[in-house]
């Protein structure tokens, strides 16, 4: 990643600028356009076979900063290069809560780029791994939150990157089903060649990385190996 | 941060080192005939979520699929109401039941890509922000889904042509050629409303009153001859909206004609706008889904 920004753009709301007079009552509703600057100048090389943590406060770009390695949002500055395909594990978006499990499944496989010979090829081991029965056959706002969970997280590892991008939290649902999924993320590390996680948890980012990114305020605060890096973090947070 | 020794050397920006490496760069603007191949490439996905989407606009209610008739149904029963006995618009055109249906779907199928699409980046926000494909397919599939929903209205227009005492002809094979003509023409205007409004969101609230304007005046209602025979008849004849009701006339109504050139200028009208709002809509690619 080279020098890259993101930049969004908010309708309908202005942050007041301290010490600055009070906006005007008008500004608040009429033109209320904000821009919020994420991810400010950061410049990183990852390489081969490497495990990075992305650790920082919440709103501190990490999530941001890995859709900008996806390719998913747009960059107010910089560029991102890589070596094959990036993607970020996680399809809840082009799932329809109005239809049905199956096909939610075809639908999110060819998303992610499957072909129809390849969805063929994979849709029984996806349900099947996804284990909620019969539900399958019922449209997905009658799942509970656990069974939709694991519907999406099953979708989403279907494909298999080179480059792979984790948002926390990923492996949900009861004990056996954690179980499973960790298995599958495994696997899927196995053949992806460099791995991203952004995660609150010290001890999964100390377990499963090797190099840590630490991330404040859009810019990068620190870069070398995990220990290190968490270390000079849980002691900033005191 | 780079840890190698090429950190060390400032003259190398990212750019040549990414080049020296053999890396792509990630995201941005591909080239026109890289976008048409990925565009071919995700087709299927295209297709499934036009389908999806078509089909879950009717879900969750007791009826379900068979809504899929009824909506087109009872549009017709209500537009004939008003327009054909209680404002009697008709001024001796025969049979104008079948007359304004058809010009009713047909500009609704057409108004309701361009205004289906109009918010379409904004509303998949969350497929935009979780995977990566070409960004057109979007306002693609809001048109694959309007024209999976055309496809009963159309049953219910040649029923009510056939009802109406219209005879069994083969030009109501034209039909076909008529909507996918239209097709191509409404997803064209679907790019352009796409992009627009992601631009300036303020836009979506201008678009239904565009649309209304173009239905009242596009011979939905009135036969165009009340145009007059000058350049305002000229112009609102050859207009796309008005070209496309008319061609499926010619294959609802008996005895309608169109000129033979009209077909020219709706091959023309189609392509045209196809072809230029791909190129509007690409030119913007790296920047949907700035929030």
């Amino acid at each position: 990643m080279d020098d890259v920004h993101v930049t969004y753009r908010t309708f309908g709301g202005k942050r007041q600028v301290e010490g600055a007079k009070k906006p005007n009552w008008m500004r608040q509703h009429i033109g209320a356009v904000d821009l919020v600057k994420a991810v400010q100048g950061v410049s990183f090389v990852a390489h081969h076979g490497e495990s990075i943590g992305l650790i920082g406060h919440n709103g501190s770009g990490k999530s941001t900063l890995m859709r900008a390695m996806a390719g998913l949002v747009p960059l107010a500055g910089g560029a991102v290069y890589t070596d094959g395909t990036a993607s970020l594990l996680g399809v809840g978006g082009a799932l329809m809560k109005d239809l049905s499990g199956e096909r939610n499944v075809k639908l999110g496989c060819l998303a992610l780029g499957l072909t129809p010979k390849e969805l063929d090829a994979q849709y029984e081991s996806v349900v099947e791994f996804a284990g909620i029965g019969e539900f399958i056959q019922l449209p997905m706002r009658a799942y509970s939150s656990g069974m939709g969970a694991r519907l999406r997280f099953a979708i989403s590892t279907a494909a298999r990157p080179d480059i792979l991008l984790i948002d926390e939290a990923l492996a949900t649902g009861d004990q056996q089903f954690k179980r499973r999924s960790q298995e599958r993320i495994d696997e899927i590390k196995e053949h992806a060649g460099t791995i991203l996680l952004v995660s609150h948890s010290m001890s999964t980012i100390r377990e499963s990385c090797t190099r840590a990114l630490w991330l404040h305020r859009g810019k990068l605060r620190m870069d070398g190996p995990v220990d290190e890096v968490v270390d000079a973090y849980e002691d900033s947070m005191g | 941060m780079s840890t190698t020794a090429e950190a060390e050397r400032p003259d190398l920006d990212g750019g040549d080192l990414a080049e020296r490496y053999g890396l792509r760069k990630v995201g941005g603007r591909p080239t026109l005939r890289v976008y048409i191949r990925q565009v071919w490439e995700r087709r299927h996905f295209a297709i499934a979520f036009a389908r999806a989407k078509a089909y879950s606009g009717n879900q969750g209610s007791y009826l379900g699929q068979l809504w899929a008739i009824l909506t087109p149904l009872l549009w017709a029963a209500l537009y004939f109401l008003v327009f054909g006995m209680l404002l009697k618009t008709d001024r001796g055109i025969d049979n104008f039941a079948a007359f304004l249906v058809t010009g009713l779907f047909v500009i609704r199928f057409i108004n309701g890509c361009m205004n289906g699409s109009a918010g379409s980046i904004d509303k998949s926000h969350n497929l935009i922000s979780s995977l990566q494909f070409p960004r057109i397919l979007i306002p693609m599939a809001y048109a694959g889904s309007a024209f999976i929903n055309l496809v009963p209205a159309l049953v219910v227009l040649f029923g009510i042509s056939l009802l109406t005492g219209e005879p069994i002809r083969w030009q109501m094979l034209l039909i076909v050629p008529t909507v996918l003509m239209a097709f191509v023409f409404a997803t064209g205007l679907a790019f352009f409303s796409a992009r627009l409004v992601d631009e300036v969101a303020d836009l979506n609230n201008i678009i239904p009153f565009t649309n209304r304007a173009i239905m009242y005046s596009s011979g939905v209602f009135f036969d165009l001859s009340r145009y007059g025979d000058g350049t305002a008849h000229t112009i609102m004849s050859h207009q796309p909206w008005a070209i496309f009701i008319e061609l499926a006339r010619v294959a609802v109504l008996g005895g309608y004609t169109v000129e033979p050139d009209i077909w020219l200028w709706a091959l023309g009208w189609a392509l045209l706008t196809f072809v230029t709002g791909f190129i509007f809509f690409w030119r913007a690619e790296a920047k949907y889904g700035r929030g």
